[in-house]
């Protein structure tokens, strides 16, 4: 292993974003530091269970540019329906922001988050020391959101962002901040999309900080075109007695790493992850989820379901960890893979840390063909193949989807649907 | 010109093997419209074997020559052969999670009928058909066969047997597993879908089913072979006798 670094920034272009966007002195020093933090860093040794399955540096990019997008805002960017508040983020800057009036009557804001007072906030959840994509996003992230939700706020409507992938060869490095207020609740969905069928990278960060008994519903919703490189790095913490939903749904890319998580910090916080993923062609899915459990009395769940076709390959990585204060926890964790042709292949790893022996833990994991007695009863009903073959998928996929609410489901389930009938 | 005698179903010396095992050792029967067939037998004889195959299950290599409608039916897929009028209600319904029965059952009606049905004509006849068969109308929004009892399986694949309305239907054991009420609507349900121009074959173990659903015959399937076809009376001198005998008779064991 060198002991090289990984990419060193040059302070100049660091500082540079900040004098573009007239950052706060807190927002500059942090970049700074994260640079600091960077320039003694050195790719992941592979050996590690994190980078076992994907080659760290494809997400090294050779430029930190963000690349051109099309200046016109097109219209699949725009998100219909009813929302609480909308963000467009596309070539490295926040292009709009839309507040109903009903959240902004309750204190709602979603701000550019260049210019934010964000120093206790930002990086606490995912710091640069958490590894090497997320220290250079922290150095020269464009393009990001705060979302804060006050105390007592319950939001109907969903938030929606929609964060576009850029042209080819360029590097997009969104960065997206919430902070839910005591008890407040409402739901936030991430539509991650566009980007080309050449290569262009995007490093994305997403943090949650989630006030105690807040509810949050969060969603990642991934439908990239196929040249793209994304790391996606998703971390919820949890106060006392709070709730979050972290829901994942990735479709497209070329090679695809997600690190979602929650740390439950204060007693009596609740994570559920629910997460489908599909994959064709020759893309390769890495997935990874964390739950860290600090404090007593907390519960995870994690559902996560991924479907292969072609020769399309995933990786997938639950680690769970239980701290010694987290007596009368409870935490379950279930990962089944579909392959849906002899090249298709998926990897799936349990990881337990269990400190105390107060807890309740349990888990599971399949990686199997597609049932032929399944596949043959509905045959002998008449469907055609293809269609026997989708209707099965569609129900693996859809027991995960259930529990969503119901616009981010519909939403998921009409990328499925798209996916599954472009195999024919 | 005499007209042949219209038949709906029939198959001439059918091998079935499983791997390199023969399981179903020459077989043959002709079902003509309107006539029910039973086929008992000891269990491991082959009868779902049997159906299972001529259905096109991908276990079992099938020899032999197999008509529907007078038509060569051998060389189709499970699928084609179902849209060509073809069902078999499974002895082990197999739980497909995530779908549901309502969704699976409109894909499955718009397949075997050639035509998309309008939702409120599909949900007309599903409701009126579940109402026949005392079924819950919340099973419409079940995942299919997932976390079904035994009987509640066995009423779904009836339920399926009146929606998609075939001309030639193998029931596999339809009748186990149900208790005497559920019976009795099953039963009702295989005598409304058995009209003048289907045929029907019954795989079934008990007499009990056979005094609901009259046969018009009866035959013994022991070893992978037809030993015996006979009157329904046949059916109660089995019940009365067993196996055994038979195959003493066919001067074997
Ligand atoms: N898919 C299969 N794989 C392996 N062996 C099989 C398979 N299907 C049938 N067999 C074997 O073939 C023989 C006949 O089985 P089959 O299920 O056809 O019997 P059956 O007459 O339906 O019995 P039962 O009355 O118990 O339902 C048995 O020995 C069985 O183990
Ligand atoms: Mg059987």
């Amino acid at each position: 292993m060198s002991a090289e670094p990984v990419l060193v920034m040059p302070g100049l272009e660091v500082e540079r974003i900040s004098d573009a966007r007239g950052e706060p002195a807190a927002l500059r020093a942090m970049r700074r530091q994260a640079r600091e933090v960077l320039a003694e860093m050195v790719l992941p040794d592979r050996a590690r269970h994190l980078w076992r399955y994907t080659d760290p540096r494809l997400f090294v990019p050779h430029r930190e540019s963000v690349g051109a997008v099309p200046t016109e805002v097109r219209a699949d960017w725009v998100v219909n329906g009813s929302h609480s508040a909308t963000a467009l983020i596309a070539g490295g800057a926040v292009r709009e922001l839309e507040l109903a009036d009903v959240a902004r009557r309750a204190g709602v804001t979603v701000t550019d988050l260049h210019g934010a007072d964000v120093e206790e906030t930002l990086g606490s959840a995912v710091p640069p020391s958490h590894g090497f994509v997320e220290a250079l996003n922290t150095a020269v992230w464009q393009g990001g959101v705060l979302v804060r939700v006050p105390a007592g706020v319950r939001l109907a409507a969903p938030i929606e962002l929609q964060i576009v992938a850029g042209g080819s060869g360029s590097v997009a490095t969104p960065r997206v901040l919430v902070l839910a207020g005591e008890s407040s609740s409402f739901e936030i969905v991430e539509n991650h999309l566009c980007g080309t069928l050449e290569s262009s990278h995007v490093l994305g960060i997403s943090e949650l900080l989630v006030g105690p008994s807040a509810h949050v519903r969060h969603g990642l919703v991934q439908r990239w075109h196929g040249g793209v490189i994304g790391h996606l790095t998703v971390r919820a913490r949890l106060a006392r007695g709070a709730k979050a939903q972290l829901s994942l749904a990735s479709f497209g890319g070329a090679v695809v790493k997600v690190d979602a998580g929650a740390l439950l910090e204060g007693e009596g916080a609740e994570v559920e992850t629910c997460g489908v993923a599909m994959g064709g062609n020759r893309q390769h899915l890495d997935h990874h989820t964390e739950h860290l459990h600090s404090a007593p009395r907390t519960r995870s769940h994690l559902d996560f379901k991924v479907a292969l076709t072609q020769a399309a390959h995933s990786t997938y990585t639950g680690l769970i960890r239980i701290a010694e204060s987290a007596g009368a926890s409870e935490a379950y964790q279930e990962n089944r893979n579909l392959l849906l042709s002899a090249d298709a292949r998926a990897e799936t790893i349990p990881e337990l840390e269990i400190l105390t022996d107060d807890v309740r833990c349990s888990h599971g994991a399949t990686v199997a063909p597609l049932d032929a007695e399944q596949l043959f009863y509905l045959l002998s009903r008449g469907l055609p193949p293809g269609q026997a073959q989708r209707l099965i998928v569609y129900g693996f996929l859809d027991q995960t989807l259930r529990r969503l609410p119901q616009t981010t489901r519909e939403r998921i389930e009409a990328l499925i649907a798209e996916r599954l009938h472009s195999e024919d | 010109m005499t007209q042949p005698r219209p038949v709906v179903f029939a198959c001439r010396c059918v091998h079935v093997w499983v791997g390199d095992r023969e399981v179903v050792k020459g077989v043959d029967l002709v079902v003509a419209p309107g006539e029910i067939h039973a086929i008992m037998g000891p269990n491991g004889s082959g009868k779902s074997s049997f159906a299972n195959a001529l259905m096109g299950h991908p276990a079992y290599t099938l020899e032999g020559q197999v008509e529907l409608n007078g038509e060569d039916v051998s060389g189709l897929s499970p699928d084609e052969k179902a849209r060509a009028g073809m069902f078999l209600a499974f002895q082990y319904p197999v739980a497909i999670p995530g779908v549901s029965v309502a969704s699976f059952l409109r894909a499955a009606l718009t397949a075997v009928r050639g035509r998309e049905i309008p939702v409120r004509e599909f949900r007309r006849e599903l409701h009126a058909r579940m109402e026949e068969l005392e079924m819950d109308p919340a099973f419409a929004g079940r995942h299919l066969n997932d976390g079904f009892s035994g009987g509640e399986k066995k009423r779904l694949e009836i339920l399926q047997l009146l929606m998609l309305r075939p001309r030639f239907a193998l029931l596999d054991e339809t009748d186990s597993g149900l208790d005497i009420d559920a019976l009795k609507v099953v039963a009702a349900g295989i005598n409304a879908a058995a009209r003048e121009d289907v045929g029907m074959v019954l795989v079934t173990h008990y007499q009990r089913l056979l005094d609901h659903v009259q046969p018009h015959v009866v035959h013994v399937l022991v070893e992978g072979r037809i030993v015996r076809s006979g009157k329904p009376e046949l059916a109660r001198e089995l019940e009365a006798r067993g196996y055994d005998w038979l195959s003493r008779e066919n001067g074997r064991a």
